[in-house]
């Protein structure tokens, strides 16, 4: 059991080496796998369900906008981020995916009015000037003598709590009581789908986040102070 | 829709078995002393206790047989499902904010049809094919969030392996405080019986003497991460203990089982663990009680009633509807144990009205359905360590539990608003989804950064409260609301008080005072309670007791009214503590099976 499950995990990481990794994942069908690698494969070309081929360009501006490429990693582009918003497109229900889809072409509209060029050829200056206007919201203080180490609180229970329908789901705990502008709204939706498609993504995990779980390990390491040293990862004394 | 071999598993072989198995035990195919409803941690404990000991057992589970190396999909990365393990829409769970204001029953309304599963974790893509489907499985009244899995196991496959034991504190809390009654038992009557169970199943955790949360005989504990020791330093200043969770998971290993590895540091458990180093009542309980010959597991069996023998007023056995042929068949035993889960137990026990028993089986003293209690829950805190904040992270999630901080309400002190009190579960640092990121502001090259930079600091709490049984806080039969199967529902009449609600806000001021302490930056607090039931720890709607005019069971969980019915569950405990439920339940159930087999030697059953 040990074995194959550390030969399934590294034959994942090996995906998108070519057909020859594959047999070493039994539990997958193989249309499975085939629509699988398909999606993970950088190269591919995309075939989105719901999103047009313009469309599809500018989603792909916006997800690089909010995630981009660094010094460390690709960024939400080369993830598929993109494909992934296009999958939670096609699933939801026709409200909100007419709301989300408003949403693009609002902001899309916007970049033509304030900047003459359509978002997916805005230069970097622009799509930050855009992208600062509709997501001032997140650094706006619920109340103007909140502490700058702000601690945010909830409301009291009400008898109905508030839902929000949106992409990727109940927005409610992003949009509790604040009803906001179009633009705003679509801007938290797409950031929050954006931010699962990423960090739930091979480049995301492994690349950007270096994440080191999911292997065997002979005993949970933690805390160096915990077996009394000092701690290299916290600096905590033992 | 993309194909996402994640999520349709293929289960053929499984349901194919189920089916055969179903098929090939009918009335007359078998004689069985015993008759054990439900496969979870009650009824696998049952079969074990009374199969190892030359018992013939008849195991009667609603749902089908599990495929566990096929559906405890431990090690699968979110980028092998197309939709990252969202569930999709036609599947949907119902989410928190909705739960409380859909009318219910969801299942009997066609626009809620998206509307089938509980959400969190029971409601995801790893465990949709083990929970009921509410349209299947309506609920009236007042919300509860009523999680049910009809699965070999039940909800042990995904449970959170809180491994805790009743103290003095609990099972003499009416003494403690003044309110309700004790338990007509003592902790002494049932540490034997903790640590038969910490033995034979495995249990991780570290020596603290604390008597609200008793010590057991512990294999080695998960180590706290580099946030965690930053918080015990902070609690310990403010005389609290944040310590080591205590899980039903083997870290070192059990000579006594075939089907069970120990603990392989890997996280996810609860999707099911794939090496069984965590409990699951399959591999622990059922297949062992099953190699000894002496016990049959009938999948796809809905008990819906017990039936009496008229001539002598003891029970004869169960009646079962087939779940796929509908075929309606009644088992013959000596004895019915039932282990359907707190509620479907007494649901069970409400549909038995035969032999003169109108109000439902057991039910001479009209409390069966009352005293519905469980822990409340929502309130919760999170925020950033400092000493972590711009660190590289750690490997800080691969093990099966985070730690716990210890009841401090009324434990020595008494607290000026409410009784009773409340623990916390919850730790923190590098999770494999960095969840905290939705909480960072901006967009960008500097909200990337800023992900990485508060990526190992995150720390974050949930409390759990005792919710005080009350007569009032009940579940009925409700006749006019049928299941699929054409049994009546459960309609639930159950409200936190005013002591839940003054407990919630302590408990979200106490976890803003810690997370101030610690040094946390942007702390959040959530003050609002989740929906009723959703801590899955449901219990008391058979309440133990001496007197048979004031309790349904006696103190070994048998029936008052009928002397061969015994609950195994946790339907007879008197009070719940904030501790989590399954551990008590493996021990108690263990105990009510010495009596039921020391009483079977002697011919009295």
């Amino acid at each position: 059991m040990t074995t194959r499950a550390v030969s399934r995990r590294s034959a994942l990481r090996r995906i998108g080496a070519g057909a020859g990794a594959l047999t070493l994942l039994p539990f997958l069908s193989d249309e499975g796998l085939a629509a699988f690698v398909k999606i993970q494969a950088a190269g591919a070309a995309p075939a989105p369900r719901i999103l047009t081929a313009s469309q599809y360009a500018t989603v792909e501006a916006l997800v690089e906008a909010i995630i981009p490429a660094d010094e460390r990693s690709p960024g939400a582009k080369e993830a598929r981020v993109a494909d992934y918003l296009d999958l939670l497109l096609s699933e939801a229900a026709p409200a909100p995916r007419k709301q989300w889809l408003d949403g693009l072409a609002a902001l899309d509209a916007q970049a033509s009015t304030r900047f003459g060029a359509p978002l997916v050829r805005l230069d970097a200056g622009q799509m930050e000037a855009l992208l600062t206007d509709v997501s001032r919201y997140e650094t706006v203080k619920a109340r103007p003598d909140e502490e700058s180490r702000a601690v945010t609180r909830n409301e009291q229970p009400s008898e109905k709590p508030v839902y929000v329908e949106g992409l990727f789901g109940d927005l409610s705990r992003l949009d509790r009581a604040h009803p906001r502008p179009p633009l705003e709204a679509f801007f938290a939706d797409s950031k929050r789908a954006t931010i699962h498609g990423y960090y739930t993504s091979e480049i995301g995990i492994h690349k950007e986040l270096r994440y080191k779980g999911n292997q065997i390990l002979a005993e949970f390491v933690g805390c160096q102070t915990q077996d009394g040293k000092d701690c290299p990862h916290c600096g905590q004394k033992a | 829709m993309p194909a996402d071999p994640t999520l349709d598993l293929d289960l053929a072989a499984v349901t194919d078995e189920s089916r055969r198995l179903a098929a090939s035990i009918k009335p007359g195919t078998g004689q069985w002393d015993v008759i054990v409803v439900g496969s979870g941690a009650a009824g696998g404990m049952a079969a074990f206790q009374l199969a190892t000991a030359g018992v013939k057992v008849l195991m009667l589970e609603a749902g089908r047989m599990l495929d566990h190396r096929r559906e405890y999909r431990t090690m699968e990365w979110p980028y092998q499902s197309p939709r990252r393990f969202r569930v999709p829409p036609d599947h949907r769970p119902i989410a928190v904010a909705e739960y409380s204001f859909l009318d219910r029953p969801y299942g009997a309304n066609p626009a809620y049809d998206r509307f089938k599963k509980v959400t969190s974790y029971s409601g995801n893509s790893f465990t949709r094919n083990w929970v009921v489907n509410e349209k299947e499985h309506p609920t009236t009244g007042t919300p509860y969030s009523w999680v049910r899995a009809r699965v070999l196991g039940g909800k042990t496959n995904f449970w959170g392996r809180g491994a805790l034991r009743y103290g003095p504190l609990q099972f003499k809390a009416a003494s403690h405080d003044g309110y309700d009654v004790d338990w007509p038992i003592a902790y002494e009557d049932v540490s034997p019986y903790y640590d038969k169970v910490d033995v034979l199943l495995g249990c991780s955790g570290t020596k603290e003497g604390l008597v609200q949360v008793p010590d057991g005989i512990f294999q080695r504990p998960i180590k706290l991460n580099c946030v965690e020791v930053a918080f015990q330093r902070t609690l310990a200043k403010m005389g609290r203990r944040y310590i080591p969770g205590r899980a039903g998971v083997t870290t070192e290993g059990l000579l006594n089982s075939k089907y069970r590895t120990r603990c392989m540091g890997r996280g996810r458990c609860g999707r099911g663990c794939d090496i069984s180093a965590a409990f699951h009542s399959p591999t622990a309980l059922v297949y062992p009680a099953r190699d000894t010959g002496n016990l049959t597991i009938r999948p796809y069996s809905v008990v819906s009633e017990v039936i009496l023998d008229p001539a002598t007023g003891r029970a004869a056995g169960v009646r079962v509807i087939d779940a796929n042929t509908r075929d309606v068949m009644d088992f013959k035993a000596r004895v019915v144990v039932l282990g359907a889960g707190t509620l479907d137990t007494t649901r069970i026990l409400f549909n038995s009205k035969s032999g003169g028993h109108a109000a439902g089986l057991g039910n001479s003293s009209g409390l069966l359905g009352c005293h519905l209690s469980e822990h409340i829950m929502g309130p919760r805190g999170s925020g950033f360590i400092p000493s972590r904040i711009g660190t590289e992270p750690t490997l800080d999630d691969g093990r099966p539990i985070s730690p716990y901080v210890a009841r401090f309400r009324n434990v020595t002190d008494k607290h000026p608003d409410f009784i009773r009190g409340y623990h916390f579960q919850g730790g923190g640092g590098a999770y494999e989804y960095p969840s905290m990121a939705n909480d960072l502001p901006g967009f960008g090259k500097a909200f990337k950064s800023s992900v990485r930079k508060y990526y190992p600091a995150l720390l974050s709490i949930g409390g759990f409260g005792e919710v005080l049984p009350r007569k009032e806080n009940r579940v009925t039969l409700d006749p006019d609301t049928k299941d699929a199967w054409g049994i009546p529902v459960l309609r639930f009449d159950y409200r936190f008080g005013d002591n839940e609600l003054k407990m919630a806000k302590d408990m979200a001021d106490s976890a803003e005072e810690m997370l101030r302490a610690a040094g946390a930056e942007n702390i959040k607090i959530d003050r609002d309670p989740l929906p009723p039931g959703w801590s899955i720890h449901e219990i008391g709607t058979a309440r133990m007791g001496d007197d048979p005019k004031t309790s349904v069971t006696d103190k070994f969980c048998r029936l008052h009214d009928v002397p061969n019915v015994y609950i195994a569950d946790a339907a007879p405990f008197v009070s719940g503590g904030t501790q989590n439920t399954t551990w008590s339940i493996l021990a108690m159930c263990w105990r009510t099976m010495d009596h039921l087999k020391e009483r079977m030697r002697a011919g009295d059953a």
